[in-house]
């Protein structure tokens, strides 16, 4: 079984202040700690178990600068066999549609059976580029997966639908699948099991190496383009709904509708 | 009365006999012990030869004179008779034996008035060793010691009646051997010199004196045999302690607080192929003894809070199923048994047990014998984690002190945020090349718990308010790792106490100073540089004692006050008087202390990345626990010194409803409010 | 822009709220942009739900094959891009429901079409569509355009549109035969798999109802697992209530809990502490209900009210109930 699984270099914006560049297009990250997505660690350490237990090898990508290498380190430590690191300064600005045409360059020509990624990324939250590799890739796709079964050339699954309710697919590999958090116990890497891999080669391929056209990257070969980002205006506390228990329970149910979308 | 050495057995002369039962039991004995101690080494080192003195002084105080067992009296007196009846007796013992040989045989210095001094000694203690047997017996068979259980795994009771009785029997073939030569004699008047061999005369019917004779003889070897038979059952059974326990003393962990390193001897353990313990093998030697030691007296268990609130840690039965294991996997005859697919780490010790420990260290403090705890666990949690094998809710925490030097998430440049949100109170942030008389680590949890960071600011009020010369470390300092080592992450324990000692190093100071005792803790002990470091207590009562606090009894207004003490303060470090001292000069304290206090306290579940840790057997949290004993003493305060403590207490108080009714408070927020 | 499409997303043959959410994003679109609205509705049977999209679309184009009956983004690639090849510059518009998302990526890439996805909002600047959309933990808003594109696709956050019925008459109904061929399908859909309550997974809800200590000690936690149904969410926790063994531990929301990302998190009885709402990640409509005015979650809600839990949730539930029927 080859499996490749790629990864995104994230910022950890959960507990931070953010605050704005001067462009007024991105927030500002030198400040910012970078981890591998959240939702990607699961799908490595999927990968890893699938592996463990049918035999194959694990590949790790990611489109991202230098200072991602620790993440494709830590990939290395958790199990996974080679890593490869794609950047080019010419990558800057790129969209999901613009990373998952630099992956299908990649991956296109080299083996593999079946293809993991996270559903969404933390940053962003497109969840664009799993299922668009897939389409350029022409391989079968499905996202929100867990409970991954494999026999033969067929992977079975479920996926979320909301609720609780799910639904049972099966397709033919080779296919990419897109993993929902929690459908596995990412184990812990720690301080040792990354200096045990340290020596491991870990090959940085640029926009030549990789053979895919500048206009296909960066801000050219994006299809959407951020013009503006900025915060939401800050709230004062909760507005307090008075009445009496019908009143009040009748507005909130209001707001509720209106502004949760339910009933 | 023909004597033993002079009453040939089926025509073989005594002597012969005596040689032949010496010989046979003693190479017995010894081939027994070389097997026992060959395990020892094929397991990994240990480094015990320190400070012979000092280990001298441990095993004279804490093995002979047993200074650690009456903290169970009733048990502690029983076991203190036996044990110097033992030691009385084996003179008797040697001597009986030397007498298989000859009649005349006596040990050099026992003879007229020292030896008839010790027949009498000996006689009384012979009743008193027959008492504490039967004693002994009843109270096992009727009274059921709850400590004496033996949850998941086979228990060994028949072995501590086997003993007994091996014991009672060896006493009461001496009465009759010497009650039947008292008999015999014919004399009288003795009984008041010779209690013991009376009262067997007393039950001799009158016999013939070929008949007594034979009584006489047959007691005797019965007597030898019997001694043999317990020399030999000692390291098959659960009594091998009564040969290691005072060895095990003698080699006992001296650094209190410290952890083993990854593996004695070895610089660079990050290249070793495996660490920690992953095989039974990977115990060092000290260890396995630890475990051929274990009396089975569950004195440790019985103190241990994991198990009171029914996690499914019991100490004890670690050191069971491990001897187990040891006398199954390495026997004295025969081929071991092929181990199949049972693993030492998972199946005989579970990855539960593993985890459940909070390290307060009760079982250490109670063992009579030293026995280790702590060390293994974290030996045993090296390799889990090393396998990537943390429990999920320790994951992110850990994660984020890799990435973020704290556990919180919080970011690095604010963690000495709240040290500019204090009305009237400058702190200085020391930059590299800055000095001042005191360091405040404030730690993670000072930094950026909004609870905790309430004690950051009372300790940064007393502080100038003593006008002390103090700074705070700031960006620089990351957190302490007690608890990051503990869990067997020893790597990232040497990426934070390195940042923190390099950033110790920069800067000029007298003594560091911290209010959380976990800080105070690795500080003091684990980091492999030392810095002069005072807990806040000590520094209160230093204060105190120098006169520079003023306290009034205005906030307490009367309510009565316990004490929790910490573990990390109390047990690892010895730290139980100073805070006492500070509260006794509140004027009007009413202070109580509750049953388990001072040595005996009842952890509160734990600090540290602790905090995040969910254990899913436990019936009721350990905070819970121990606020009801609060409630027990009728307390309407309880004061810590810990900031984890306090968590643990404060969360607790609300989950038992005693919200309004009790407060919890650390003692230095106590000292800032009580301050004039 | 010639053409705004709606994909009307169903299951079992009945229309999903969010397709109503999507029509009405639709029509605004349309009317901005000049352009024509119409609905392209995939099923194993038209006919009712056609007729439904009809009264508030102008057009209505209906595709009826048994493979397009459950939903497999393959099949309805497979039958979407034929239809929409020469429709000529359009955006098509749908709900960002799990289905989908599954959809949407591989759409886009077979359409030749740029994709934004889960917008709360759309504009039009000098002709030009922008979609507005959360990123960075949801703390950021994003302004996003299309370049040149000619083609546009956008999923749409549920909740972020409302829609009113129009008073039109009814819109035309286009029959398209079923452009599926013979090819097999690679990806294949099994089955629905219903979760045992054992199974709720909170960290995917999009709506909760979170109960905490306020809730008392003795209370019925039917009333509150009934509240949470009737809004379509699961019910979660603070960590006093797994405590007391009213709920498992898989409800509880926290830093020792489970993590949550709602769109809406109703917070009963529960004060706020900060391990507690440092399991709520992203910036949910957060409402409390709680008998303490001074407590600390109302810092953080939109809305609150402060009052007795026990009267409140029976009448919340049934004006909800009284919402979801008209």
């Amino acid at each position: 079984m080859n499996i490749v699984v790629c990864i995104k270099w994230t910022p950890d914006t959960s507990e931070a202040d953010l605050t704005l560049e001067s462009s007024g297009k991105d927030i500002k990250k030198d400040d910012l700690d970078f981890d591998v997505n959240d939702w990607d660690r699961f799908a490595i350490e999927e990968a890893v178990q699938i592996k463990e237990k049918m035999g194959g090898s694990v590949s790790v990508i990611t489109v991202a600068p230098d200072d991602a290498e620790e993440m494709l380190r830590e990939s290395l430590a958790r199990g996974a066999d080679q890593a490869f690191h794609l950047w080019d300064d010419a990558f800057e600005g790129s969209d999901g549609y613009a990373v998952a045409s630099i992956l299908a360059k990649f991956i296109r020509d080299r083996p593999y059976d079946l293809i993991l990624t996270g559903t969404l990324a933390d940053d962003d939250g497109g969840g664009q580029v799993g299922g668009m590799l897939a389409a350029m890739l022409n391989i079968p796709s499905s996202t929100l997966v867990s409970k991954i079964q494999i026999q033969g050339t067929t992977i079975n699954f479920n996926r979320e639908l909301e609720g609780g309710l799910g639904e049972a697919i099966e397709m033919d590999l080779p296919a990419l699948v897109s993993v929902a958090t929690g459908l596995n116990e990412p184990r812990f890497v720690s301080i040792r099991a990354v200096r045990k891999v340290s020596s491991v080669e870990i090959p940085m391929l640029d926009l030549g190496e990789i053979g895919i056209d500048e206009s296909k990257v960066g801000y050219d070969g994006s299809m959407i383009q951020i013009e503006k980002v900025y915060l939401p205006p800050e709230g004062e506390g909760a507005e307090i709904i008075k009445g009496n228990p019908e009143e009040a329970a009748a507005r909130l149910a209001e707001i509720l509708r209106e502004k949760g979308g339910i009933g | 009365m023909i004597e033993p050495a002079d009453f040939p057995i089926a025509s073989i002369p005594a002597p012969v006999l005596a040689f032949v039962i010496l010989v046979s039991a003693i190479s017995f004995f010894s081939y027994i012990m070389f097997r026992r101690i060959d395990l020892l080494r094929k397991l990994m080192p240990d480094h015990r030869f320190s400070d012979i003195w000092e280990r001298i002084k441990f095993a004279v105080i804490y093995g002979f004179f047993q200074y650690r067992q009456p903290r169970y009296l009733g048990a502690g007196i029983l076991h203190i008779l036996l044990f110097a009846g033992f030691m009385i007796l084996s003179l008797r013992s040697l001597t009986l034996i030397g007498q298989g040989f000859s009649s005349q045989f006596h040990l050099p210095f026992l003879t007229g008035s020292p030896g008839l001094f010790y027949d009498i000694l000996k006689d009384y203690t012979g009743i008193i060793v027959l008492g504490v047997c039967i004693i002994a017996i009843i109270r096992r068979a009727v009274f059921h010691p709850a400590r004496y259980a033996h949850p998941g795994a086979e228990g060994h009771q028949n072995e501590a009646y086997i003993i007994l009785g091996l014991v009672a029997a060896l006493m009461v073939t001496d009465m009759i051997f010497d009650g039947s030569s008292l008999k015999g004699a014919a004399v009288s008047g003795k009984s008041c010199m010779f209690p013991a061999a009376s009262l067997a005369a007393f039950f001799m019917p009158a016999l013939g004196s070929s008949t007594l004779n034979f009584i006489h003889i047959a007691s005797y070897w019965a007597h030898i045999l019997v001694f043999f038979s317990l020399l030999n059952y000692l390291p098959i059974s659960k009594h091998f302690h009564v040969i290691t326990a005072i060895p095990n003393v003698f080699f006992a962990n001296l650094n209190r607080g410290r952890i083993k390193p990854v593996r004695w001897g070895v610089e660079d353990w990050m290249e070793l192929e495996e660490i920690g313990v992953s095989r039974f093998e990977g115990f060092t030697w000290k260890h396995v003894l630890d475990f051929y030691s274990c009396a089975d007296c569950g004195r440790c268990t019985d103190n241990c809070p994991a198990n009171a609130v029914g996690r499914h840690l019991s100490p004890k039965m670690i050191s069971i199923k491990a001897r187990d294991y040891a006398y199954k996997y390495y026997p004295i005859f025969g081929s071991p048994p092929d181990p199949g697919e049972t693993r030492f780490i998972g199946d005989i010790i579970t990855e539960n047990e593993i985890w459940a420990c909070t390290t307060c260290g009760a079982c250490e403090q109670e063992c009579p014998i030293f026995i280790e705890y702590i060390d293994k666990i974290v030996d045993m949690r090296r390799y889990l984690l090393d396998q990537g094998r943390l429990p999920l809710s320790l994951q992110k925490p850990m994660q984020q002190i890799k990435k973020k030097g704290n556990a919180y998430g919080g970011s690095k440049g604010k963690r000495s945020a709240w040290a500019k949100e204090i009305e009237g109170v400058e702190i200085r942030e020391l930059k590299p090349g800055d000095h001042a008389d005191l360091l405040f680590f404030v730690d993670s949890c000072g930094s950026f718990d909004p609870r905790i960071q309430e004690i950051s600011k009372s300790f940064a009020r007393i502080l100038s308010k003593t006008s002390s010369d103090f700074g705070i470390l700031g960006q620089d300092e990351t957190d302490s790792g007690n608890e990051i080592r503990r869990l067997g992450e020893e790597g990232l324990f040497e990426q934070v106490s390195g940042k923190n000692i390099e950033a110790f190093q920069a800067r000029g100071f007298k003594e560091i100073t911290a209010f959380d005792p976990h800080a105070f803790n690795v500080i003091r002990n684990d980091y492999p540089e030392r810095f002069p470091i005072i807990h806040s207590s000590q520094l209160l009562a230093r204060f105190l004692r120098d006169g520079k606090l003023t306290l009034s009894g205005d906030y307490l207004n009367n309510r009565v006050v316990t004490y929790h003490d910490p573990c990390y303060l109390g047990r690892h470090n010895g730290i139980y008087d100073e805070p006492r001292y500070v509260l006794s000069k509140i004027p009007g304290i009413q202070l109580r202390e509750m049953v388990c206090s001072f040595s005996r306290s009842f952890c509160c579940s734990g600090g540290g990345i602790l905090l995040w840790y969910e254990n899913e057997e436990e019936k009721e949290r350990m905070g819970e626990r121990r606020v009801r004993m609060a409630q027990e003493v009728g307390s309407q305060v309880i004061v810590t010194a810990c900031p984890f403590c306090l968590i643990n207490l404060e969360d607790a108080i609300k989950t038992t409803g005693n919200e309004g009714k009790i407060e919890v408070i650390d003692i230095v927020e106590l000292i800032d409010r009580s301050m004039l | 822009m010639k053409n705004v499409f709606v994909l009307a997303e169903q299951r079992n043959q009945q229309l999903r709220d969010i397709t109503w959410e999507a029509i009405a994003a639709g029509r605004k679109l349309a009317g901005d942009l000049g352009a024509e609205l119409s609905c392209i509705l995939l099923s194993g049977r038209v006919e009712d739900m056609a007729q439904k999209l009809a009264l508030e679309c102008p057009k209505v184009l209906a595709v009826e094959d048994p493979r397009l009956d459950t939903f497999n983004s393959e099949a309805i690639i497979r039958a979407l891009v034929p239809i929409l090849h020469d429709q000529g510059p359009f955006v098509l518009v749908m709900g960002n429901s799990n289905s989908i998302i599954d959809l949407a990526p591989g759409l886009s890439v077979a359409l030749e079409a740029a994709l934004a996805t889960d917008c709360f909002g759309l504009e039009v600047h000098d002709g030009k569509l922008m979609a507005i959309r959360q990123m960075y933990s949801y703390k950021v808003n994003a302004l996003v355009s299309f370049k040149d594109a000619q083609r546009v696709v956008v999923t749409l956050r549920g909740g972020s549109f409302s829609f009113t019925p129009s008073e039109q008459k009814s819109g035309i109904i286009e029959k398209i035969p079923s452009p599926l061929g013979e090819d097999s399908q690679r990806k294949r859909f099994l089955n629905y798999v219903e979760a045992e309550k054992g199974d709720v997974d909170i960290a995917s809800a999009d709506i909760i109802v979170s109960v905490g200590r306020g809730i008392g000690d003795e209370p019925d936690m039917e009333v509150f697992q009934s509240l949470a149904e009737t809004m379509g969410g699961v019910l979660a926790c603070s960590r006093p209530i797994v405590d007391k063994n009213l709920l498992p531990k898989y409800h509880q929301v926290g830093t020792s809990g489970v993590e949550v990302k709602p769109k809406v998190y109703l917070a009963l009885g529960i004060s706020g502490a900060f391990q507690h709402l440092g399991g709520i990640k992203g910036s949910p409509l957060l409402a409390a209900i709680n008998k303490d005015a001074r407590a600390p979650i109302f810092r953080v809600a939109q809305y609150g009210i402060v009052g007795d839990l026990n009267e409140l949730v029976p009448i919340l539930e049934e004006k909800i109930k009284a919402i979801k029927k008209s």
